[in-house]
């Protein structure tokens, strides 16, 4: 338990003292903030509260980043990765731990940048109109699991490239899980639009019978666990 | 101690090591010798868990290196220079390293002064020279006070006066009883050091045993490790 405590530990001050983790996390906090308020005061949406919505997709992009750098720096130039081996020899402790401290982040970065979203687009002259607790902690959920997912495949491919572009493309241009659900309606659960209900309401998912958020959130967090899992045997197997 | 035991490693239809076996012992600095590519660092690799060997064993004091629960209190290591990311200061590195272990912060402060690198304890990693990157990967290796420590071509992109110092170090260490192994293709530096060599070519142990009987008939240990080592290789 306490090589457990001391992996959280080690992880979390290695993410906090990497520059690309402090510019994810700029991302998913600024992003939502500075685009909340542009929706308003543009009159872009309703009310501050859905401008605040319309603006959680960068929060989304910081956790994708967050996930992806914090798996990816294990092997940029001189492999990392092989210290942190040889100073924590169970590999699956470790990558537990980096999703412990990715999951936190995320969870963090959420709760300073919705709150700062809606200030914002107060400030910027959006009514009030309806916060929605719920939705907000399923923007919250999605983000972390979204995260843990990119932090799941980064340590698959140990390239930080390829995840990125896919991974963001796939959450801002088109959703590769969309394509294949003008294909067969069992693509609903596949991970991100499995969760997408936690995030928009029905009137704004481009598929009628998307899952209802909670069972979508729990899908898409089966998804989560059974790819770490996946990524956790096959680090174990390969030579660092 | 340190022992592999008939290490055999293929990656696909190359051996990369041959049944490797030797020992290395507390209170001697033990010299892994053998030119590039004949299979040092995937020795050492496999001794600290990083690869798995295809057969055979590399153990630490009976144990293999990852049941270590705390592994920097028995072995410190450095392969490859410091290994900390480039953009990660000096001393943060060294941060994470001890609490990853469960190592009071204090060790941080303490290693860097004994390594030298007090004053650059706040430059990222990519920015220290391949020297003092060498150095940092030797704190990190000290901060657990280990009993053994396992360290890949330590002298690389040391100038003269580091050479001397790790000379010192490594020997003083030995001395107190720990035990040393490390591997080098440089000669020199190792026949001043070294108490016993390891002579590898080619994936094989061709020479094992204290130096002056593995030099004994050959004028230096230059002669000895070529006389070795192209015997050995193919």
């Amino acid at each position: 338990m306490s090589a457990a405590l001391d992996a959280v530990a080690a992880e979390w001050r290695k993410a906090l003292t990497l520059p690309a983790t402090l510019i994810a996390l700029a991302v998913a906090v600024a992003g939502p903030v500075a685009l909340a308020a542009l929706n308003a005061s543009q009159n872009a949406t309703d009310s501050a509260a859905e401008a605040v919505l319309a603006a959680s997709p960068l929060l989304t992009i910081g956790a994708i980043v967050l996930g992806v750098v914090t798996a990816g720096s294990e092997y940029s130039a001189g492999r990392p990765v092989a210290v942190t081996f040889a100073v924590m020899p169970r590999r699956a402790v470790v990558l537990v731990a980096k999703a412990v401290v990715v999951t936190g982040l995320v969870l963090v970065g959420s709760a300073v940048a919705m709150p700062g979203a809606l200030l914002a687009a107060r400030a910027a002259g959006g009514g009030p109109g309806e916060t929605e607790p719920g939705r907000w902690l399923g923007v919250a959920v999605y983000a972390a699991l979204i995260a843990l997912i990119a932090l799941g495949i980064t340590t698959l491919t140990r390239s930080t490239v390829v995840p990125l572009i896919v991974l963001v493309a796939n959450g801002t241009v088109v959703s590769l899980a969309f394509l294949l659900y003008l294909v067969t309606p069992l693509a609903r659960y596949l991970p991100d639009l499995a969760g997408m209900r936690m995030l928009a309401g029905d009137d704004r998912i481009a598929i009628d019978d998307a899952l209802a958020p909670l069972p979508g959130g729990l899908v898409m967090a089966a998804w989560t666990v059974a790819l770490l899992a996946v990524a956790a045997a096959v680090q174990r197997r390969r030579d660092a | 101690m340190l022992t592999f035991d008939d290490l055999v490693k293929r990656r696909g239809s190359r051996d990369i090591l041959s049944g490797v076996t030797f020992r290395a012992e507390p209170g001697r600095v033990t010299a892994f010798l053998g030119p590039n590519g004949a299979g040092k660092s995937s020795t050492l690799r496999i001794l600290l868990g990083l690869d798995r060997p295809t057969s055979g064993t590399a153990l630490v004091d009976g144990q293999p290196y990852a049941s270590l629960r705390r592994p920097l209190r028995v072995v410190g290591s450095v392969l490859d220079g410091s290994g900390a990311h480039r953009s990660r200061p000096a001393r943060q590195h060294l941060a994470w390293v001890a609490r990853s272990n469960g190592i009071p912060r204090r060790r941080v402060g303490e290693v860097l002064e004994q390594v030298g690198l007090a004053d650059a304890a706040r430059v990222r990693a990519g920015r220290l020279s391949l020297g003092m990157g060498q150095r940092l990967g030797l704190a990190a290796a000290l901060l657990g006070t280990p009993s053994a420590l396992v360290l890949d071509e330590p002298v690389n992109g040391l100038d003269p006066e580091g050479i001397r110092w790790i000379r010192g170090l490594l020997r003083s260490f030995a001395d107190d009883g720990g035990t040393v192994l490390l591997s080098s293709h440089l000669m020199g530096e190792v026949a001043s050091l070294a108490d016993d060599l390891v002579v590898i070519a080619g994936g094989r142990i061709v020479a094992t045993g204290p130096l002056d009987r593995v030099t004994a008939g050959y004028p230096s240990l230059e002669d000895a490790f070529f006389a070795l080592t192209s015997g050995g290789a193919r």
